[in-house]
């Protein structure tokens, strides 16, 4: 816990809270300021809005300890406020309101409005006051008392001030302190060696078949490598060299029966998981096709995963060159199934699959030339995109795709 | 919706911020305004142990003024640039674009350096910058490098970050007065990230012409020289809407009607920039 100093409402204020605490929990929960109300808590239905410096902000994700020295005002210390009374009085005649809970906010929002925009239409109003949700479809009667409250002002010769009073550059609530840090209770940067271990087999979710599982997404995709049918379909055999290809991806040991343990980091962004599962392989030499039925879990953002991989090896269209086809299926739960834009995920395969033919194709042409397969170092061994795809290398794979992929 | 419990740290210069996010064995996330992360953080997607607040320090909140650019610090709000307290070189194009980011509450913590590292595909920056000709420059152990907009954006979430590397600064050049600009977003619902972006700008007195169609699934398309796409400003500019079509397609987008839809937000930004 950490101390938080503010000036809250013109008073100043403290008290202790997590780094982890945003605004509008701090002053709900240490200073029992329950006009600020909480809706989606992440910035999109406009409840918690408040002033920061003067400023409108989201307080649900702002957090408190980043506002050091700033000042706030909540619903609660608009009482005077010349242009909140009038929206208040606007707000009661035009119906503005019904079961209250966006009202906070909405004034606040429409506060800012009136202060900064001289003549604003309806329209203009309207798309200012978009970032403020009403469910009880107050709309109408909002936008009128903020119509009213604008006329009545300018007839009374008051200006609007367009940037709101503010000078200084730089997010609202920053800026007001100095250098500073703040340690969480149970802080991960000393606990974290114990959470590192490996886990254990008990909490590694066994493969389940045959239960009728359906992927939620599915996609294919199709690439060549310049190497005879034989070879390519001898390597796909030997899993350990297969996951050496795959970015992130590493094994708990050799397969037995065609059952392995393994793990596979991935880094989109600012997101990172490390999978940890367990798949069964299954391969038909007559036709040279395989499967591979994987769950695995990320234990830090609790998501699970499941998916099933089907290959085809076949002759290419050029002589010795070898193409593969691969479906992969999968369904992902939890925190990270969230973050389900379509578009990202399949950009990130693709980025994913690239990596994993360029791989391929240098293991087996360094097996070609006489090495081993297993000493040709890989040559992107963990999937974090953003540190390891150069510009030379995202030109290569452009090239890659525009000479190797056929998207189905 | 709460975040796990990060340990949080503010230093007060860059030298600062870079020794944290050099610790290799926590995540280590910068935040500046905490308007991207902030979400993602609530939702848990992102689970930090160290979270490192740019925003105590001044430089990244300050604006330089060059010969043929401005320099701006990686903290500098959308908000700041509508209300105009970065000068406008641009002839209008970045304040009226800030305008149209997400909501006024978000625009006054939002900060251009947190919304282009963040890479959403979506996002107003990334595209409005690519067709201006902005520039970004990291800083990081080895020293520091500055490299195009459209090049930082490695993919979708993913920017050209080395470890131990931040973003400080984004250097936008001064367009000349015959300069023109366009956007364009289509967007469902006011401020929600958008389906497609249409973007250009002309300078003939500089002769540049670029074009831009972002809200991919990926990184924007940015046609350097887009002379014969758009026209080189120095008459009316005109969109050639079949070439358009054969380079969005050639640059990777399957879909007919998701071309169609790109096409048409660049054919708008056109249109509307010849009537203003």
């Amino acid at each position: 816990m950490n101390m938080v100093n503010l000036t809250i409402n013109g008073k100043e204020a403290n008290a202790a809270c997590e780094p982890r605490t945003h605004l509008a929990d701090f002053l709900r929960e240490t200073h029992n300021l329950t006009g600020t109300h909480i809706g989606c808590e992440h910035g999109v239905c406009g409840a918690c809005t408040l002033l920061v410096d003067g400023v409108p902000t989201r307080s649900c994700i702002t957090f408190a300890v980043a506002c050091e020295g700033a000042a706030v005002t909540t619903v609660e210390g608009l009482d005077n406020d010349e242009i909140a009374t009038e929206l208040r009085a606007a707000f009661s005649r035009e119906h503005g309101l019904q079961c209250g809970y966006c009202t906070p906010g909405m004034l606040v929002s429409a506060r800012d409005v009136i202060l900064r925009m001289q003549d604003p239409t309806e329209h203009d109003i309207r798309v200012i006051m978009s970032g403020n949700l009403c469910r009880c479809t107050g709309y109408v009667g909002i936008t009128r008392a903020i119509q009213s409250v604008i006329a009545d002002r300018r007839a009374r010769g008051i200006a609007a001030i367009p940037e709101g009073g503010r000078s200084r550059l730089g997010p609202a609530g920053s800026g007001n302190s100095g250098a500073a840090s703040a340690r969480a209770s149970g802080s991960k940067v000393t606990a974290v060696a114990s959470e590192r271990k490996a886990p254990t087999a008990a909490t590694r979710p066994a493969v389940r078949k045959d239960d009728g599982w359906k992927p939620q997404t599915t996609f294919t995709q199709s690439f060549t490598v310049a190497h005879p049918v034989d070879v390519v379909w001898d390597f796909f055999g030997r899993v350990g060299e297969v996951a050496s290809c795959l970015p992130g991806a590493s094994l708990a040991g050799e397969p037995v029966d065609g059952h392995v343990e393994g793990q596979i980091k991935v880094k989109v962004g600012p997101i990172s998981a490390e999978f940890h599962g367990v798949a069964d392989i299954a391969r038909d030499d007559a036709t040279r096709t395989g499967t591979i039925d994987g769950t695995g879990k990320d234990k830090r953002s609790n998501s699970a995963t499941r998916g099933r991989i089907g290959y085809t090896v076949q002759e290419g269209n050029d002589p010795g060159a070898t193409q593969v086809d691969v479906t992969i299926g999968f369904t992902l739960t939890g925190m990270l199934a969230q973050f389900s834009r379509s578009g990202l995920v399949q950009d990130v395969a693709n980025r994913l699959i690239a990596v994993f033919v360029q791989n391929l194709e240098a293991k087996l042409t360094h097996q070609a030339g006489g090495g081993n397969g297993a000493d040709a170092p890989p040559v992107i061994t963990e999937f974090d995109a953003g540190s390891l795809m150069s510009s030379v290398i995202i030109g290569q794979i452009k090239r890659f795709f525009a000479k190797l992929f056929r998207r189905s | 919706m709460k975040p796990v419990n990060f340990d949080y740290a503010r230093p007060g210069d860059v030298a600062g911020a870079l020794r944290l996010i050099s610790d290799e064995d926590h995540t280590v996330k910068i935040m500046a305004g905490s308007q991207s992360l902030g979400p993602m953080l609530n939702m848990r997607l992102v689970q930090p142990d160290l979270v490192v607040d740019i925003t105590g320090i001044a430089e990244l909140r300050d604006v330089g003024d060059g010969a043929d650019a401005i320099v701006i610090g990686a903290c500098v709000t959308h908000a700041d640039f509508e209300d105009l307290r970065v000068p406008d070189v641009t002839r209008g194009a970045l304040p009226s674009v800030a305008r149209g980011i997400a909501y006024r509450a978000v625009r006054n913590r939002g900060t251009i350096g947190g919304s282009i590292t963040h890479a959403d595909p979506s996002a107003d920056w990334i595209s409005i910058l690519a067709a201006v000709g902005g520039k970004v420059t990291l800083q990081g152990p080895a020293g520091s490098r500055t490299v195009a907009v459209e090049d930082y954006m490695l993919g979708a979430l993913e920017a050209d970050l080395q470890p131990g590397e931040m973003l400080v600064s984004v250097t936008v050049p001064k367009l000349s007065a015959s300069a023109r600009w366009g956007y364009y977003k289509s967007c469902r619902k006011t401020g929600e990230f958008a389906h497609a972006i249409g973007s250009f700008m002309v300078d003939p007195e500089r002769g540049v012409s670029r074009a831009v169609v972002g809200a991919t699934e990926s990184r924007p398309y940015v046609f350097k020289d887009a002379r014969k796409l758009i026209g080189d400003g120095k008459s009316d500019l005109r969109l050639d809407s079949k070439l358009a079509d054969e380079l969005v397609e050639a640059e990777g987008m399957a879909d007919p009607i998701n071309r169609q839809t790109h096409v048409a937000a660049l054919r708008r930004a056109i249109e509307r920039a010849q009537t203003a």
